[in-house]
């Protein structure tokens, strides 16, 4: 699970309030991640941190969306720098 | 290939598209429906036609069929099988649609058009509705409709089904979509060529059309888009369920071979199909949608969404918000209510003056004016209740409530999404029972379905008001902020949800055992609510709620007015009325002449309805009931009430009008029950006596419509007998322990 990400990229737990980050990897069970990709979280996309916790709230592309994954899949993004 | 097979019949135009993107809005726009509006994912969790009637056409009248928001025809939710089953045909009670609309929300054009995206393959021709348009703006984007409606190959049309624009627009360009008539060349069905599914890989497409031809092989051809979704999907999803049972193991066996055969080709199944959409769709979109580079500011939306959500003072705002809700429902109702008991007590009275005493004026007055009446005085209530559930439904907070509770969800096993249908069932379990179909999670979902019951539903109403008006002092504390009325109503309404939580977790640790659930929903934007979906729910209900007293209830009031009414020997008791009425009407009446026949008048209607069919069988269910404080005659009530619990007002209403104290200051039944006494003289009701009744009706399942509804949806009758035994155990465990409690700590 480790491995093929670039080595700045975190999980999109890790991300601050408001701090932004680009979709580069989504790991676990196929069938969740078609899931999470027909709702347009997807590689490229990019993601705003609301309100950070187990059950996170984020603004994927502009629209709120509430997450909570457990251990099923992982979304890595890459942090952008303001 | 959509056929329309006798022109007779009017087409049928399927409305679909991603969840709260206002399908329902464009249905009621188009057909003048009544399909109900809310500003959240899942309003919608049904099919429902209507018809819209056209001029200089071949055909009179379209009939439309608004379905439930999906974000793919790749369903996992009851309520999306719902949508697929329509649109593949597979539904029973609609035929294949003639044409589809396309709701895309203008504002989320890419993720919108991956549905579109498998729409298409559908090979049904279609009509793109680009709703939300006016929001477009807003949110500081621009885009070329025309250019869109190019590169898709099908007419686009750019609509506010919420404000009313481009209805017009949209139902021309359907008629001419659909006076085109099915062929090849019509617009609206793309070629094989320009579909998504031509850019999937080569060996995938290869299998489909060997899979084709082996379905026809089997005598169960199948179309291509259904064979993709067998490929595709897991084997719990909707596109399985649809094989005949004869081949369904032939089925899988070769679709597991074609898998790994592909497998060892290199397709990922099932995320090859995504990224092939998405690529298909970046070329649609190329140069069509320019998003104004913003700086990044904090919106207003997020500001409200940083304390709606916090951790703490959501949830403090949520609790305040309901109590406020109560609070004013007790408050603004007052008025009318008291205006409504005038007019029935007035109506009576108009009767008896008509006519002489006999079982005529005691069937209008006791049985119909008293049990109907006693109902109807809740209108008020009700619709303020429903004007605020529509104005949190329209204003796009049920889904910041819906996260906030996930965190406390997720601690029981379950998730957010349990939360809207469970806080839809305090208006009416039904719909509530109906929405739990948006639960992707089986064990979820039936765990939500067994404890939406418990949630107070608006038919609670009446009985909470009834005796907390006629038992809990009328007083206000904390500076006049807080009526005690308003208080104890409360805790009532909470009372359901509070079991509700340790039910939940029984359930989920014993019956429904399994992983934890995840949670993925998207948030409404904040609105105002719009006064025409606000107007309509409350005016559906409260049309409802008459109808329901018209019916169910007068029929009840009947039945129980002929119960307590007969077998006795009325003569008598018909003889002193009229005697006493004739005296109390004269000019110069004799104040003991009255007296003595009013006590007499009293002591008949008391022997009349002991011996009536209802005091006898309140006799017999007296030792059961004794236990929670209560009387044969409230046993008889409350029996009366399983069909559906509101009827125990009406019953209360007969009863105490038949055998009640005659009063001249009678103040309707809260007065009546007030001075129903023991036959050693003691009052029937006490604090005690109403609170086991209230916790008696919080709990029960007093409502067979809920029953049948948990049946149809679980598909056995195991769900609502089991629903039905333990709620019913819990309210008399519940009553018995109030009643003891409170009499043993409040009354001396
Ligand atoms: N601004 C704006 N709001 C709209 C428009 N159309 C619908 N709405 C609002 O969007 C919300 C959702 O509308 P619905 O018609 O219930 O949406 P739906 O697609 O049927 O939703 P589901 O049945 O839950 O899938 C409501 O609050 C509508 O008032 C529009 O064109 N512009
Ligand atoms: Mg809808």
């Amino acid at each position: 699970m480790a491995l093929p990400h670039p080595p700045q990229a975190v999980p999109v737990e890790y991300l601050a309030p408001q701090a932004e980050g680009v979709v580069v990897d989504l790991c676990g069970e196929e069938k969740n991640l078609h899931r999470l990709e027909e709702l347009g979280i997807r590689c490229g996309c990019k993601i705003r941190m609301l309100s950070p916790g187990e059950t996170c709230l984020l603004a994927i592309e502009g629209k709120k969306m509430c997450l909570r994954l457990g251990s099923t899949a992982e979304i890595f993004v890459q942090p952008l720098t303001p | 290939m959509a056929n329309r097979a006798a022109s007779d019949r009017p087409p049928i135009v399927a409305l679909i598209g991603n969840p709260n993107t206002g399908k329902s809005s464009l249905f009621n726009a188009l057909c003048g429906g009544q399909a109900r509006v809310g500003n959240y994912p899942g309003v919608t969790v049904e099919h429902k036609t209507g018809r819209m009637l056209v001029a200089n056409s071949a055909f009179k009248s379209i009939e439309l069929v608004d379905l439930p928001g999906t974000y793919s025809l790749s369903a996992r939710s009851a309520d999306e099988a719902v949508s697929v089953e329509v649109l593949c045909g597979e539904m029973p009670s609609v035929a294949r649609p003639d044409a589809v609309i396309v709701i895309l929300d203008a504002t989320n054009l890419e993720r919108n058009l991956y549905l579109l995206s498998q729409v298409l393959e559908l090979q049904i021709p279609t009509l793109v509705a680009l709703n939300m348009w006016d929001r477009l703006e807003k949110e500081g984007m621009r885009l070329d409709a025309e250019k869109l409606s190019d590169s898709l190959g099908v007419r686009v049309v750019c609509t506010s089904a919420s404000k009313r624009i481009g209805i017009a627009e949209l139902q021309s360009a359907l008629l001419e979509l659909l006076d085109r008539g099915p062929g090849a060349d019509s617009q609206g069905i793309l070629e094989r060529s320009a579909l998504a599914s031509a850019t999937f890989p080569e060996a995938f497409r290869n299998s489909v059309d060997e899979l084709e031809a082996w379905f026809v092989s089997q005598g169960c051809p199948l179309q291509r888009f259904q064979i993709e979704r067998l490929l595709i999907d897991d084997s719990q999803a909707h596109s399985h369920r649809v094989i005949p049972k004869r081949i369904a193991s032939a089925v899988a066996d070769r679709i597991g071979q074609t898998r790994e055969h592909l497998a060892s080709n290199g397709v990922s199944i099932p995320l090859f199909e995504t990224r092939a959409r998405y690529g298909w769709i970046k070329q649609r979109v190329a140069g069509v949608v320019e998003r104004q580079a913003r700086e990044q500011r904090v919106s207003t939306s997020d500001r409200i969404d940083r304390w709606l959500t916090h951790r703490w003072f959501g949830l403090l705002f949520f609790i305040g918000l309901m109590f406020f809700i109560f609070q004013s429902i007790t408050g603004i109702a007052s008025w009318p209510m008291d205006g409504i008991g005038f007019a029935s007590q007035w109506l009576g009275q108009q009767v008896e003056s008509m006519m002489g005493p006999g079982p005529l004026r005691s069937l209008l007055v006791d049985g119909i004016i008293a049990g109907v009446g006693a109902v109807l005085v809740f209108l008020p209530q009700i619709a303020i209740l429903f004007f605020f559930i529509a104005v949190l439904e329209d204003c796009g907070y049920m889904s910041r409530a819906a996260f906030m509770m996930d965190k406390f969800m997720s601690a029981l096993g379950m998730s957010g999404k349990s939360f809207l249908p469970l806080m839809s069932s305090f208006a009416c379990a039904i719909p509530g029972i109906m929405a739990t179909r948006t639960i992707e999670n089986r064990r979820d979902r039936m765990v939500t379905l067994l404890i939406a019951p418990l949630m107070s539903c608006s038919a609670r109403w009446p009985v909470y008001v009834l005796m907390v008006s006629a038992f809990v002092p009328k007083q206000a504390v904390l500076g006049g902020w807080v009526s005690v009325q308003g208080a104890v109503l409360f805790a009532m309404m909470c009372l359901g949800a509070l079991v509700a939580i340790p039910v939940a977790w029984l359930l989920k640790r014993f019956v429904f055992p399994g992983e934890p659930s995840t949670f993925i929903m998207e948030l409404s934007s904040y609105k105002w609510p719009s006064f025409r979906v606000v107007a309509m729910r409350v005016w559906e209900r409260v049309l409802s709620f008459i109808a329901r007293a018209g019916t169910l209830i007068f029929v009840t009031s009947v039945l129980v007015w002929a119960a307590a009414y007969f077998p006795g020997d009325h003569s008598l008791l018909d003889q002193t009325t009229a005697k006493l009425e004739t005296e109390q009407a004269s000019p110069n009446a004799d104040p003991a002449k009255i007296q003595a026949w009013t006590s007499q008048v009293n002591q008949l209607k008391s022997d009349l309805i002991a011996k009536s069919f209802l005091g006898v069988a309140g006799q017999w269910i007296e030792p059961i009931v004794r236990p929670l404080g209560w009387d044969g005659k409230i046993g008889v009530a409350v029996l009366a009430s399983f069909p559906a619990r509101e009827v125990i007002v009406a019953t209360l209403g007969t009863i105490y009008s038949l055998g009640g104290a005659q009063d001249e200051t009678s103040d309707g039944l809260a007065e009546n029950l007030r001075s129903a006494t023991w036959p050693d003289g003691r009052p029937v009701y006490t604090l005690a006596t109403a609170c086991s009744i209230m916790v008696f009706f919080a709990l029960c399942a007093q409502c067979v419509s809920t029953l049948v509804t948990i049946r149809r949806e679980t598909n056995s009758w195991r769900w609502p007998i089991f629903s039905f035994v333990y709620m019913t155990t819990l309210a008399y465990l519940g009553a018995w322990i109030v009643y003891n409690l409170m009499s043993a700590w409040l009354v001396p």
